[in-house]
């Protein structure tokens, strides 16, 4: 049997079976609602202003998000937690694999909405950024901390809830969907950038295949 | 083997029986299971958060049940998307575990399963049947609730889950994979935030929407609500009993059966869409009308004490209420105010029903006072100053012009009675200040303080109220003289005189 030498050639080697189990198709319904919704401010002329336009971007980033949460699902984890190649290695090929798409569909949605109505730029890639690392850390968490091998309808599950919920509950002192012409939309920015980096070092910690693992029979839910 | 040939025909004559025990008894495990779900639960848990955090202040204790039952429709929504996802991703259960093929050697076929799934959302719908129940019986024991609900409104909230669970099941069936029902929730939340805005939505189409809100804050007699109530409610019933025979049908039921049941359901849809859209009868448009341009031909009046009060039937117990604040402010009036014989009638703008928040314009009849539909909070301390600046000015059309020392008196009768009285004022100004000039609001003509004012009744509130009154009373023809200034309004009261002339800017 021959040895793959070196990291490149391991590489070579993983991309196009990874390159299979990316859910594209999970991916292209997501994408392809998220431009149906950035591209409303087009088509309906009652959503042609600012407001509708933000909060359809947030829309189509969650609508990205929720494909998202199917990425990190693998179901022979149990099986290739024994392989020499480690999980975050397998996993940020993956999330490489898809990196190039997220931002080219991103790019997409944000042309699609007309410039007179567009919000910041960079503030609102911040908040879809935040929302899609948020998505990766908590498939990852879910990989991490349960024997699940896809827990991927949980985590959109969970994801939408925290979405709801957030919109909901959180008081405005913390708000996180703000109106970019209030003026708490520069401090719930950094709210954002505060996510962002939290989920990157969730994410960065619930990477790795824990050593011991509990034993236990796999839970027959839902 | 013959033996078991002739054994046979008992048991296929049992089957449909037993086949629908065994639906129900899936049914009763999906359920259970379903309301123990991580999603199910925080929903209800939120959702009854809700209720007890939004009705124990609700409308300021005095709510009106035409408006009250409408109020529970919203919430439930957060249940039905919870529910759509958790009775979805059950359906799904057996692809994601493999074990679709253990079932097709079951005697349940998959249509029954279907049905089952089904009816699993149930248990949610009565729950939050329950809720609903529960947060309009709080509201109605409140003992300033007046007016009567709906059933077609108090329904909307269970419909609603009933509609998005039978959503959930059906979207299993036709697009059999986990991601379709979360994006569907994106584009649902979407539609529910910004659904009800009027960008969106003319007269009728608004009313296809399971949740529809109304802009204005104006409470109206509730025939003049000219909400289609239970159309819409037949109309949230008929859509999701069809959704869910579609997704029995499309899962497998036999064809006769369910598709009978779904002409019906889609007919009781249609009946009920068509009802819905109908708009406006020409009846309670008149009845609109009437109840705005000559409210006295639609009103009951009573006596209480010296005063007379008119209110449309549906809010005579909250006379008294009304006679309390009238009484607290004539004693502390003198003159002949103290005495002074009021007519209190109850006026609405209910010509553009709840479409817009319509202002009531004052009257010149003497000694009529306006009092509005809407009491407790705010309410309150504008009646009292409506009162008070009738008493003083004449009539509502004078108060609007009145900009002289007489402003000290008119809010202090109004406003010294309260247990807070400098709160009162903060309240009942527009700006929520007790500083400078500002707008005083009262149930038709708004007054206008001046700074020098401000400062001459703050004090004076926050002196003790008998000494005070007794300076009142006691000079009740100067201070009530249209020719008095608030500076000389001070020198009669013994309070420090303002700088400055008074000056109107309203």
């Amino acid at each position: 049997m021959r040895r793959l030498s070196g990291v490149p050639a391991v590489w070579r080697a993983l991309t196009p079976p990874v390159c299979r189990t990316v859910p594209w198709r999970a991916l292209a319904a997501g994408g392809a609602l998220g431009l149906l919704l950035a591209g409303m401010p087009r088509m309906v002329d009652g959503l042609n202003d600012d407001f509708y336009a933000l909060n359809l971007l947030r829309a189509a980033a969650l609508a990205f998000a929720l494909s998202l949460a199917f990425l990190l699902d693998d179901p022979a984890r149990h099986t290739t937690a024994a392989v020499p190649t480690p999980r975050p290695a397998r996993q940020a090929l993956r999330v490489a694999l898809v990196a190039p798409v997220a931002a080219l569909w991103w790019t997409a949605a944000l042309l699609l909405v007309p410039a007179e109505v567009r919000p910041p730029t960079g503030d609102i890639t911040l908040e879809a950024a935040a929302t899609l690392v948020l998505t990766l850390a908590a498939s990852a968490t879910a990989l991490r901390f349960a024997q699940e091998a896809e827990p991927g309808t949980a985590v959109a599950a969970g994801l939408l809830l925290t979405a709801a919920l957030t919109m909901v509950l959180v008081p405005d002192r913390w708000a996180m969907f703000v109106y970019m012409k209030d003026e708490g939309w520069a401090a719930s920015h950094d709210r954002w950038a505060m996510v962002l980096a939290m989920a990157v070092l969730v994410w960065g910690v619930c990477g790795p295949e824990p050593l011991r693992r509990r034993v236990r029979p796999v839970p027959s839910g839902a | 083997m013959t033996a078991i040939m002739e054994a046979a025909p008992p048991v296929t004559s049992a089957q449909p029986r037993q086949s629908w025990a065994a639906v129900v008894a899936l049914a009763g495990f999906e359920g259970r299971r379903l309301l123990l779900r991580v999603p199910v639960l925080l929903a209800l848990a939120v959702y009854a958060f809700w209720i007890v955090w939004h009705t124990r202040d609700s409308f300021d204790g005095f709510p009106a049940l035409q408006d009250a039952d409408r109020s529970t429709q919203g919430a439930p929504l957060l249940v039905a998307l919870a529910v759509m996802v958790c009775v979805n991703q059950s359906v799904l259960r057996s692809r994601r575990r493999d074990t679709e093929r253990h079932f097709a050697v079951l005697v349940l076929q998959p249509g029954r399963r279907t049905a089952a799934h089904v009816l699993s959302v149930l248990p949610a719908t009565a729950v939050v049947a329950a809720c609903v129940a529960v947060q309009f019986t709080w509201e109605a024991l409140k003992p300033g609730a007046i007016g009567t609900g709906s059933p077609g409104e108090l329904l909307v909230g269970p419909l609603s889950v009933l509609l998005f669970g039978a959503i959930g099941v059906l979207v299993a069936r036709l697009a059999p994979s986990a991601v379709a029902v979360p994006l569907m929730v994106v584009f649902f939340l979407f539609l529910f935030v910004f659904g009800a805005s009027p960008a969106l939505s003319d007269d009728w189409t608004r009313w296809l929407y399971p949740v529809v809100g109304e802009s204005s804050a104006n409470i109206l007699p509730s025939d003049l609500l000219g909400r289609p109530a239970a159309w819409h409610a037949l109309y949230l019933a008929g859509l999701a009993l069809s959704v869910a025979l579609l997704a029995v049908l499309i899962g497998g039921a036999r064809k006769g059966v369910a598709g009978t049941a779904l002409a019906g359901a889609l007919a009781l849809t249609v009946v009920g869409g068509v009802g819905q859209a109908a708009g406006l009868s020409d009846e309670t448009a008149a009845a609109r009308v009437r109840a705005s341009v000559t409210p006295e031909k639609e009103q009951t009046c009573v006596e209480r004490g010296r005063s007379t009060y008119c209110a449309f039937p549906e809010w005579t117990p909250r006379v008294a209420t009304w006679a309390g604040v009238v009484d607290h402010v004539q004693s502390l009036s003198g003159g002949t105010a103290k005495g002074q014989q009021l007519l209190v009638r109850q006026r609405i703008e209910a010509r553009y029903g709840l479409d817009s928040d319509a202002a009531v314009f004052p009257l010149s009849t003497p000694h009529q006072v306006t009092v509005g539909t809407a009491w407790g909070g705010n309410r309150v301390p504008e009646f009292s100053v409506g009162v008070a600046s009738v008493l003083i000015a004449g009539n509502e059309k004078a108060v609007g012009e009145m900009c002289d020392g007489r402003m000290v008196t008119v809010m202090w009768t109004a406003l010294a009675w309260e247990s807070d009285p400098v709160a009162a004022l903060r309240r009942v100004r527009l700006d929520d200040s007790v500083t400078g000039s500002a707008t005083v609001l009262a149930p038709t003509e708004s007054l206008s303080m001046t700074a020098g004012q401000t400062e001459v009744v703050r004090q004076l509130l926050e002196q003790p109220r008998d000494a005070v009154a007794a300076k009142v009373k006691a000079r009740w023809a100067e201070l009530t003289d249209p020719k008095v200034t608030t500076g000389r309004a001070a020198q009669l009261l013994g309070v420090a005189v303002p700088k400055g002339a008074d000056k109107c800017d309203g």
